[in-house]
């Protein structure tokens, strides 16, 4: 199996600070790692790295085998920041025009992508509405679609389920589910265990910017007694 | 064409900007309010007097076009970082240079529609009023401030990499005024003085934006003859020069900066 992310012994610190400490991981085609740990355990320091915002201190970061500050690279990479601030004087079409834009993707495109998503987002309603007046989970779904505006092969998703109702969440899970279908490769790091537990192939719990722990879903939760829950809070708690 | 799209995205999200927060009403209220009465009064009956109140209504649009260009390059990059939307933009295929000459350009743009809008004003009601109006010193004030706002701009995009956007807005606010009211003293303060001060203002002189250049307010309220097109044009490639100067420096630094 192909390696899409390769994360080789990297290291990042912030001052004094190891923000993140020899991680080693990598991420196949068309695999589903979720991405765990509490606040501060290096998950997004991880990501920004991933796309290029920074580069590591020590070792090496490959996305589709090449260098992610390659502004080419991030040409296969959607990204869904945790907090979902866009420009408040847009309204969604406004805004997924500006990002395929930025995409190099032409208008045609842009339009046909555009009423894909709106509608597979459930922003139709919303869509001729600035989003300053959005609630945050509509914030959250307009995150979706633009991350997904230009078909990536492989989806950075930092905390994608916070502020989702639980009607949305079920059909975040749904499309997450089904774009693995479509062979995409999706990263995305959050709290929610029990979303983790239902979509990731696998799982990698951060803490202190180590990583502690990287394993397949149904390894982790074989014997049928426990949850990823449990198994989390057991690894941060370990000393 | 893959660059060009994304530029043209860039410049258009700045002129959305412009249009979404009303500042184009507000601009063109203030261009009616102040330029229409002023060119209209004639104080104390005195003919003559109006070319003063003339001269009042440019240095008028004059701070208005320095404050909207000024403010609203001061905010690019630190209103990004700040608001976050810095990371999606980002993690789109452009490169970060792309993405600074395409939000400068669409600043540049939206703050040259304001210029033209207020100098557009300016020469209807002129040719309104009199049958005389100098349009060839017209032209040159209009490019030479075309080409200040190119500098100016330049520079606070400059600044931006450095301070946050009020700190931005005051030390270049201060460089400009200052050049433009005692530029042209630094040279005659600078024999008054010994080593080192006397280098220091050599090199402030050189380095810092000539900004009385481009001032033809006077030429044009006192009809006065134009200047030659030749200069006009140095001035225009001064700008130019300077402005890509400090946009190569912002560029380089955007490169690195850490978000």
């Amino acid at each position: 199996m192909s390696s899409v992310i390769t994360i080789d012994h990297v290291s990042k610190s912030y001052g004094t600070c190891n923000a993140v400490s020899d991680l080693t991981l990598s991420l196949h085609a068309g695999e589903i790692l979720g991405f765990l740990g509490a606040n501060g355990a290096g998950k997004t320091t991880t990501i920004k790295m991933l796309l290029g915002f920074f580069s590591p201190d020590s070792g090496q970061i490959s996305v589709f085998g090449h260098n992610p500050s390659d502004a080419s690279t991030r040409q296969c990479v959607g990204f869904m920041p945790e907090t979902a601030y866009y420009y408040p004087y847009l309204n969604i079409r406004e805004l997924l025009s500006f990002y395929g834009g930025l995409c190099g993707m032409s208008s045609t495109l842009i339009r046909q992508r555009s009423e894909e998503l709106i509608a597979r987002t459930g922003l139709e309603h919303a869509e001729k509405r600035l989003l300053k007046t959005y609630s945050k989970g509509m914030l959250q779904r307009a995150g979706i679609a633009q991350a997904l505006l230009h078909d990536p092969d492989l989806l950075i998703l930092d905390e994608p389920f916070t502020g989702l109702d639980p009607l949305a969440r079920i059909q975040l899970r749904d499309l997450i589910l089904e774009l693995k279908t479509k062979g995409k490769t999706i990263l995305f790091s959050s709290h929610e265990l029990s979303e983790a537990e239902l979509m990731c192939d696998r799982v990698a719990i951060m803490k202190n910017g180590k990583l502690v722990l990287a394993k397949p879903v149904k390894e982790v939760v074989c014997d049928g007694n426990t949850n990823l829950e449990r198994i989390f809070l057991n690894v941060l708690q370990a000393p | 064409m893959h660059t060009l799209r994304q530029l043209s995205a860039l410049i258009r999200l700045s002129l959305y900007d412009l249009y979404r927060r009303k500042d184009l009403v507000i601009v063109t209220i203030l261009a009616v309010v102040v330029l229409v009465p002023m060119s209209f009064a004639t104080p104390f009956g005195i003919k003559g007097a109006s070319r003063y109140l003339n001269e009042i209504s440019l240095l008028l649009v004059w701070l208005f076009v320095l404050v909207i260009a000024m403010t609203r390059t001061a905010r690019i990059i630190p209103t990004e970082i700040d608001s976050r939307t810095i990371y999606p933009l980002l993690a789109k295929p452009a490169s970060r240079t792309v993405i600074l000459l395409g939000r400068y350009a669409g600043v540049l743009i939206a703050s040259l529609s304001v210029l033209l809008l207020f100098y557009g004003l300016y020469a209807l009601i002129n040719t309104m009023k009199s049958a005389f109006f100098p349009w060839e010193v017209f032209i040159q004030a209009l490019l030479l401030h075309i080409s200040f706002v190119i500098l100016v701009t330049a520079l606070a995009l400059l600044g931006s990499l450095f301070f946050n956007s009020d700190a931005n807005l005051s030390v270049s606010g201060i460089l400009i005024a200052g050049m433009i009211l005692y530029g042209q003293q630094l040279p005659v303060l600078a024999a008054e003085h010994s080593l080192p001060i006397r280098a220091i203002l050599h090199i402030l002189y050189w380095l810092a934006p000539h900004c009385e250049l481009f001032d033809m307010r006077t030429r044009l309220i006192h009809h006065w003859p134009a200047i030659p097109w030749l200069a006009c044009f140095c001035i225009f490639l001064y700008a130019l020069a300077y402005a890509a100067f400090c946009f190569g420096i912002a560029t380089w630094l955007f490169n690195r900066k850490k978000v």
